[in-house]
């Protein structure tokens, strides 16, 4: 009970001393917290990107089959399917028509599909959209067509089936979900031609076995196997990682600064206090511990309204901040809502890269000052 | 019963700045009111900070009841100026933006009482010497005359059996001096000792004083009792 009412006393002292410098406290606070709202909001950013690009590869295929002429991929024939199937261990094969559309309108490239699952797949005449093809095309009201212009110069009108949400917006922004034959009518591609093939094993770790036995049977083909795309992704990713991590070393660089110039020395206001303390008999034990309730309060409230605001701005408001990073990403700029993601280990060393620094920062001027005779620090 | 043998205190040793206040200084201090007085420089508020605890003499050693103090490691020493004595200040040292009765608690804050006993205390000590009234006042808004009764309300606050006073009636009128002396009177009444240092005749001749130890230039001039 005695320690719990040293401090409680010594808390009490704190918050009334915190109080009287209401001004200098507040704008401690809020130097820190903004701090703390550039790099938490960097990393929940950064894990949330991460997690974007996880879900994509969880829906990729093992591997993925382009015909290649000149170098450059082409469609591939339906012929190659049973060709690859009869592998041993490949358990599936399938055909995907996907292509790009080049938007006059808006100078915007749509990427155009045939979704794989009957699930997403829109009914003739109509297409499902990603959630930045109507907002570019303005469509007020319900009910809008969609008109393309095929490369003839004819216009072809699609009704909008639904609109897919922001949570995958990162990567769907931009698409146009389309049923085959509308598809192939679109673009002219004659039956029994695909974009690609998407090919499934039954292990992964005999990609590799799979992958050679392909290239004998298709020697013009290329092959790209899930770790490709991850390697691709995460090359996409690094370098927005990258940027984030300059813009952090920023932060942290100004808080080094900051806290340096706190551990350079007190305030006279400040020594004076600690004469006095000491001199009514508080130790050097006391004052520490009281600078440490102190430190804590206001690293604790920053860091806790530095994270808040952080969420809010990355989760909720769409990270506006590092808009700039997410251009070129998708070829439309998408209007998303990342899905929260907090990585815990980050979190806690955002927390002890920002708070113990502060608290050393505010300890060691004080155990200067409290280690010296109360008598020197009255003289 | 405090006694001082061959005490002296040397600031800044070794270094071109040194100074040396106090010369072998051999005194007792006895229960009552005893005066420090010299002029400025003469080393008495160097030996009011040794008697307190808070510096160590450069040479000698310092007796408090019949235990050795002078030689005690820091925290012994923090412990003793806690319990066993209450110090006003010449300028009174309350902390600023605190109330009154958040800064006479202070000195009770690390010994771990519980709050609302710490704060009885204190109120009854604020209450003795006519402050109760402006307890949660915070202290800028007192006169000089409450600022003194607020610095040695907080001095007594543990029950210190000795107080130190360095120059109590330096910054006082002539009526505030003689509160302050009565105020003396009742702690001298209460068995404790006081230790005061002053230059102030009022003081030197008051009633409760029992002794008067003259300095100059860090040593004893004479000592009456």
């Amino acid at each position: 009970m005695t320690a719990l009412n040293r401090h409680r006393a010594l808390l009490d002292f704190t918050v009334a001393a915190l109080a009287r410098r209401r001004v200098k406290t507040l704008a401690l606070v809020a130097v820190f917290a903004a701090v703390v709202f550039l790099l938490a909001s960097a990393m929940f950013f950064a894990a949330s990107l991460r997690r974007e690009a996880e879900a994509t590869l969880a829906g990729a295929p093992d591997l993925i089959v382009q015909s290649l002429s000149l170098g450059r991929q082409t469609m591939i024939g339906a012929e190659a399917v049973p060709q690859l199937a009869a592998i041993r261990g490949v358990t599936g094969v399938e055909g995907r028509l996907w292509g790009y559309f080049y938007d006059r309108i808006n100078g915007a490239n749509y990427t155009v599909m045939v979704p794989d699952t009957a699930a997403m797949m829109p009914p003739p005449g109509q297409v499902i959209l990603g959630e930045a093809v109507p907002r570019l095309r303005d469509f007020k009201w319900q009910g809008t067509p969609l008109f393309l212009s095929r490369r003839e110069g004819d216009l072809v009108r699609f009704d909008i089936a639904r609109t897919l949400g922001t949570e995958t917006a990162l990567l769907s922004a931009d698409l146009i979900l389309m049923n085959e034959a509308d598809f192939r009518s679109f673009f002219n591609v004659p039956a029994g031609q695909f974009t690609d093939l998407a090919v499934s094993v039954r292990n992964p770790r005999e990609l590799s076995t799979v992958v050679a036995k392909a290239t004998i049977r298709l020697p013009e083909a290329r092959f790209v196997t899930r770790a490709d795309i991850a390697r691709t992704y995460q090359k996409l990713f690094d370098w927005r990682e990258g940027v984030m991590v300059a813009l952090a070393f920023v932060a942290l660089l100004a808080f080094a600064i900051f806290a340096a110039d706190k551990a350079s020395g007190l305030s006279a206001e400040e020594a004076r206090e600690i004469g006095i303390l000491k001199a009514i008999g508080w130790d050097t034990r006391d004052v520490i511990a009281m600078k440490l309730w102190e430190g804590g309060l206001i690293s604790g409230g920053a860091f806790l309204l530095g994270t808040v605001l952080a969420y809010a701005h990355v989760f909720w408001a769409g990270a506006p901040l590092f808009a700039p990073l997410l251009k070129g990403w998708a070829v439309i700029y998408p209007e998303f809502r990342l899905t929260p993601a907090i990585d815990a280990l980050q979190l806690g060393t955002l927390f002890l890269l920002t708070t113990l620094p502060y608290a050393a920062a505010t300890v060691v001027p004080v155990w200067r000052s409290a280690a010296a005779d109360p008598d020197a620090v009255m003289r | 019963m405090i006694t001082l043998h061959g005490v002296s205190k040397t600031y800044n040793e070794g270094r071109p700045n040194e100074v040396t206040a106090l010369r072998g200084i051999d005194l007792a201090i006895a229960p009552g009111v005893t005066v420090l007085m010299g002029p400025s420089g003469s080393g008495k508020t160097t030996l009011l900070s040794l008697v307190g605890c808070m510096a160590r003499p450069t040479t000698g050693r310092i007796t408090l009841a019949g235990e050795v103090i002078s030689s005690l490691p820091e925290r012994f020493l923090t412990d003793l100026r806690r319990r066993r004595f209450g110090f006003v200040f010449q300028r009174f040292n309350l902390i600023r933006g605190l109330s009154v009765l958040e800064n006479v608690v202070l000195p009770a804050a690390p010994l771990g009482a519980p709050r609302a006993e710490v704060e009885a205390r204190a109120l009854s000590r604020l209450e003795a010497l006519g402050l109760a009234g402006k307890a949660r006042m915070p202290v800028e808004v007192l006169s000089g005359g409450e600022t003194q009764r607020a610095a040695i309300a907080r001095a007594l606050v543990n029950d210190a059996p000795v107080l130190i006073a360095d120059e109590p009636t330096a910054n006082l009128d002539t009526a505030l001096a003689h509160r302050f002396l009565d105020i003396v009177a009742g702690l001298r009444a209460e068995g404790k000792t006081v230790i005061l240092t002053s230059h102030d005749p009022r003081i030197i001749s008051a009633a409760p004083v029992t002794a008067v130890v003259e300095l100059r230039d860090g040593a004893i001039l004479q000592v009456r009792s």
